[in-house]
């Protein structure tokens, strides 16, 4: 670590001085000062640089320097959400690709736009709601990150049923590999079958394969309208109003539950027994079709929901969801087929009650999370009560992983429990990172 | 051509059963060519294996010998993708044809490739249910190869192409290694693997198993046919309407020579034969609201020059549509002896310029251009009719094609939207990706398929496999020029 860290000087003389943090202002920045949101636990060192290229070509410089030098980058955005996921490992700098943030392209007739990886997603929102379009990702806290880090991360949100995910929307990227080469891939037209599809490896790779410069992006028209109904209830009752929703004929946009402070106001889910959690239901679409779906709604749930936001109300609801894992110390993902979902729900609030925390689902996607925190010396029954629901979700044909954990926790257990292409997922590592100069790693 | 060896035909008969190998040089015709019959190379052999475990011992026996493999489904597709080069083996799925499970309530099937894309919707309607990519050979192709080429469909403009639909693969590699990718609905952790396969051309491993997305089935359709005068004004409605916000389920621009075509077969669906463009487009979801979103997008045809628009009033009406549409191919087919079938997509608003220019291509090398395309997509197949027979006209087909495909790519389009790479346009790749992007290409391909022996001469450019060494070295030659995505 010493020997790579006096090597930094080669890494840094790559870019102007006024483009390089140290020390404090590295530390300040780390700590997501420009976000006033603390970062998400995982990496295990902390960097004491923080390099901020402008162009495609100077995050090449700085990686072929890194190359040549022994250095290890971790790439960020905005660095709100560093090594979330296991991700992450010791790095010597980050290199945050914020600065890269112009809108290159926008043809609002095409639906498409490309963009510098640091566009934070509000000033992309902002660039796009003008024309009345969006980019309908709803990812856990992407409002405050940059349209490169979602990407990076391809971690998915309540509407993706409804809209793809982000791998579904991504159309072409400019991204640096491991090592130092500028590939330009996709493009901005919507339907591409030219050559293999490195579009959707590169998302959700997280910087471990290179690091992301630019996106070209397929947007969508605003919906005219826009309805949240949200029931209260008892867990076995709205796990069950989720599930015949689920199957609905009519398009619903997003189902989630929410248990606890999220959406019924302060209490937590092992404080909450059968009452307390909520449901929210969204519709999206023209007035006409929302206003149908919603009657069917209505009928089908048996009665008028306990709360209806509509408009600029429904979507400010849901941006707020979007900051539901911020500064949490302990997010487990436990997902399985959807039908499952009372199972799932079960086993999430387990955990939820041995970590003090709550819950929330995204019902389409057999998904609930739950958040939480892990008191000094309790690490080891925590990572214990993880382990026991990790083997449950598996006999389900589940998975449970972790998106945030005390690393006395993550360590012994494992971020993500067993998946597939093991030897591939390597290869492919090596193939794009041979010399590891990304700190970041598929877990 | 040199037979295969006896013994690589013996172990595959011991696999497969007699009826699974075929050696027989006549029989071995069928498959000497997908539906681009411009490329043409009798196989080595088929085999035809029924089960995961037939495949894999196939694959091995096959790769032992030192001979190439080529997936192939049911070979409809469109860029000579499953064409067997130098006496390779091909390996077909159209027996490995079951649906292994349909799970309604988690709105997902689990199946072999050689399902046929129309028979899964068929079998997913009992619950309410399809599988919403539909690409126009839907009736005969199979889910495996959509798999392999990431096929796209007339209805892909709402909801997307192969690829978001596939959520699992069980994949067999060349020397019969199986690994899983995906799966339990796609909330799988780490890389996309299934995302990276889908669309790989037959060159990292033939699917074995594939779990995909169904949809429920939209309860209300409209279908509107607009009529033009002018093709550009249609390209301009196309735009108009996704500028309006509205999102049809599909859009669709037929031209004046395929309109003639059409109605001069026994494909004729009513349109007038006098029009320079026909423009289908259908919205589909809950009954309320369509009618208006079909009035809205009525009127914007109007607005924008169409000089009659007609609404399908029942499903044999809109059927009828359609057809017209899907068989424009087939109706092609009467009025010359070959087609050369493009497949480059553009950014919509850019459609009333790229249209003008074909053209004007056309008009220049004189020769006969139909346009059929995905508009909504801005994924064109200008079909250039023409006589093989011909040298000189051939020259000048070659010679137009070029010219359409770098326009389109000069416009910031790319070479193929849904039809694949293939053999036909991996000589176009160089267009839109230079050595670095090509150089990733074939390292990921060695991944999956270190002794390359997998679909051998598809998809990148003879002479770009870099030597290891220089891939890994850091040093990047320049890069070529005209590679300009993202703009």
């Amino acid at each position: 670590m010493r020997a790579a860290v006096a090597s930094l000087g080669s890494v840094r003389a790559a870019l102007r001085e006024d483009q390089v943090l140290e020390g404090e202002a590295a530390r300040t920045w780390r700590a997501g000062s420009e976000s006033g949101v603390p970062p998400s636990a995982g990496v295990p060192s902390s960097p004491g640089v923080v390099l901020f290229p402008e162009s495609a070509a100077e995050v090449r410089n700085v990686v072929k320097a890194a190359i040549r030098s022994g250095v290890r980058l971790l790439p960020a955005g905005n660095g709100s959400w560093l090594g979330a996921g296991g991700w992450g490992r010791e790095a010597h700098a980050v290199l945050s690709t914020a600065r890269m943030d112009g809108v290159v392209h926008y043809e609002p007739a095409d639906l498409t736009i490309t963009a510098g990886a640091g566009l934070g997603m509000r000033a992309l929102g902002e660039v796009t709601g003008r024309k009345g379009q969006w980019l309908p990702v709803d990812a856990p806290g992407c409002e405050r990150g940059t349209l490169g880090a979602v990407v990076a991360c391809g971690v998915p949100g309540p509407l993706q049923s409804h809209y793809g995910g982000v791998r579904d929307n991504v159309l072409g990227l400019e991204a640096v590999t491991g090592y130092g080469r500028i590939l330009r891939i996709g493009g901005r037209v919507v339907k591409n079958v030219a050559g293999y599809d490195m579009v959707r490896l590169l998302t959700g790779s997280r910087g471990s394969l290179g690091v992301i410069t630019r996106v070209s992006v397929r947007l969508f028209p605003r919906p005219a309208a826009d309805v949240t109904l949200c029931y209260n209830g008892g867990a076995t009752e709205v796990v069950g109003m989720a599930r015949a929703l689920c199957t609905a004929a009519f398009p619903v946009a997003a189902i989630e539950i929410a248990g606890g402070g999220g959406v019924a106001g302060g209490r937590r889910a092992a404080e909450a027994g059968e009452a307390g959690m909520t449901l929210a239901v969204r519709l999206l679409g023209g007035s006409g079709e929302v206003a149908e779906a919603r009657g069917r709604s209505v009928a089908m749930m048996g009665r008028e929901p306990d709360r209806e936001l509509a408009g600029d109300d429904s979507a400010a609801f849901h941006e707020g969801r979007t900051r539901w894992e911020d500064g949490a110390e302990l997010v487990a993902r436990l997902a399985a087929l959807p039908d499952r979902l009372g199972e799932v729900m079960t086993c999430a609030r387990t955990v939820a009650g041995a970590v003090g925390g709550e819950v929330a689902a995204d019902a389409l996607r057999g998904l609930v999370r739950v958040r939480g925190s892990c008191a000094a010396g309790s690490e080891e029954a925590v990572a214990e009560c993880l382990r026991r629901a990790r083997a449950e979700m598996e006999d389900r044909g589940g998975t449970l992983a972790l998106s945030s954990a005390p690393h006395e926790v993550a360590e012994g257990l494992g971020w993500v429990g067993a998946g597939g292409g093991g030897g591939l997922t390597r290869r492919i590592r090596e193939l794009f990172d041979p010399h590891s100069v990304l700190a970041s790693e598929c877990p | 051509m040199t037979p295969i060896p006896g013994a690589l035909t013996a172990s595959l008969t011991a696999i497969c059963g007699p009826d699974g190998v075929i050696v027989d040089p006549d029989r071995l015709l069928v498959y000497e060519s997908d539906a681009l019959t411009a490329y043409r190379h009798r196989p080595g052999a088929v085999v035809l294996p029924r089960t995961t475990g037939e495949l894999r011992r196939s694959m091995a026996a096959i790769s032992r010998a030192g001979l190439p493999i080529v997936p192939r489904g049911a070979g409809t597709g469109l860029s000579g993708g499953a064409v067997a080069l130098g006496g390779a083996i091909v390996v077909g799925t159209a027996r490995m044809n079951r649906i292994l499970e349909i799970d309604a309530p988690n709105r997902r099937a689990v199946l072999q490739p050689g399902v046929v894309n129309a028979e899964l919707s068929a079998a997913a309607a009992v619950h309410g249910l399809y599988y919403a990519p539909d690409p126009s050979s839907q009736t005969a192709c199979t889910i495996g190869g959509n798999v392999a080429e990431n096929s796209g469909g007339p209805h892909c403009l709402k909801y997307g192409v192969t690829s978001r639909y596939v959520t699992g693969l069980k994949i067999v590699q060349a020397d019969g290694e199986v690994a899983e990718l995906g799966g339990r609905g796609g909330e799988a952790p780490g890389y996309d693997l299934v995302g990276l396969f889908v669309g790989s051309e037959g060159c990292f491993g033939v699917a074995a198993e594939i779990e995909v997305a169904l949809l429920p089935v939209p309860e209300g359709v409209r279908t509107l046919l607009a009529i033009f005068d002018r093709i550009e004004d249609a390209g301009t409605t196309v735009s108009s309407i996704v500028g309006a916000g509205m999102l049809p389920a599909a859009m669709e621009i037929i031209d004046g020579p395929t309109i003639r075509a059409i109605e001069d077969s026994v494909y004729a669906a009513g349109y007038p034969v006098d029009a320079e463009a026909a423009l289908v487009i259908e919205f589909d979801g809950l009954e309320g609201g369509l009618d208006t979103e079909a009035g809205r997008a009525a009127d914007l045809c109007r607005a924008c020059g169409a000089r009659e628009v007609r609404t399908a009033r029942d499903e044999p009406e809109r059927t009828a549509l359609w057809k017209g549409r899907k068989k424009a191919f087939g109706a092609m087919g009467r009025i010359a002896p070959d087609l050369l079938v493009q497949d480059a997509t553009v950014p919509r608003t850019t459609l009333p310029a790229i249209l003008n220019g074909i053209s004007e291509i056309a008009r220049r090398y004189d020769l006969v251009v139909a346009n059929v395309f995905h508009a909504g997509d801005g994924n064109l197949h200008p079909n250039i009719l023409f006589n093989r027979r011909d040298a000189e006209e051939l020259e000048k087909v070659e010679r137009a094609s070029k010219e359409i495909m770098q326009i389109c790519v000069d416009s910031g389009g790319t070479i193929t939207g849904e039809h694949g790479v293939g053999l036909d346009k991996k000589h176009h790749m160089p267009l839109i990706y230079g050595p670095a992007e090509l150089d990733a290409m074939w390292g990921l391909r060695r991944v999956f398929d270190p002794a390359g022996m997998m679909n051998p001469g598809k998809v990148l450019p003879d002479g770009t496999e870099p030597a290891r060494e220089r891939r890994r070295s850091g040093e990047a030659p320049a890069r070529a020029a005209g590679a300009p995505l993202p703009a």
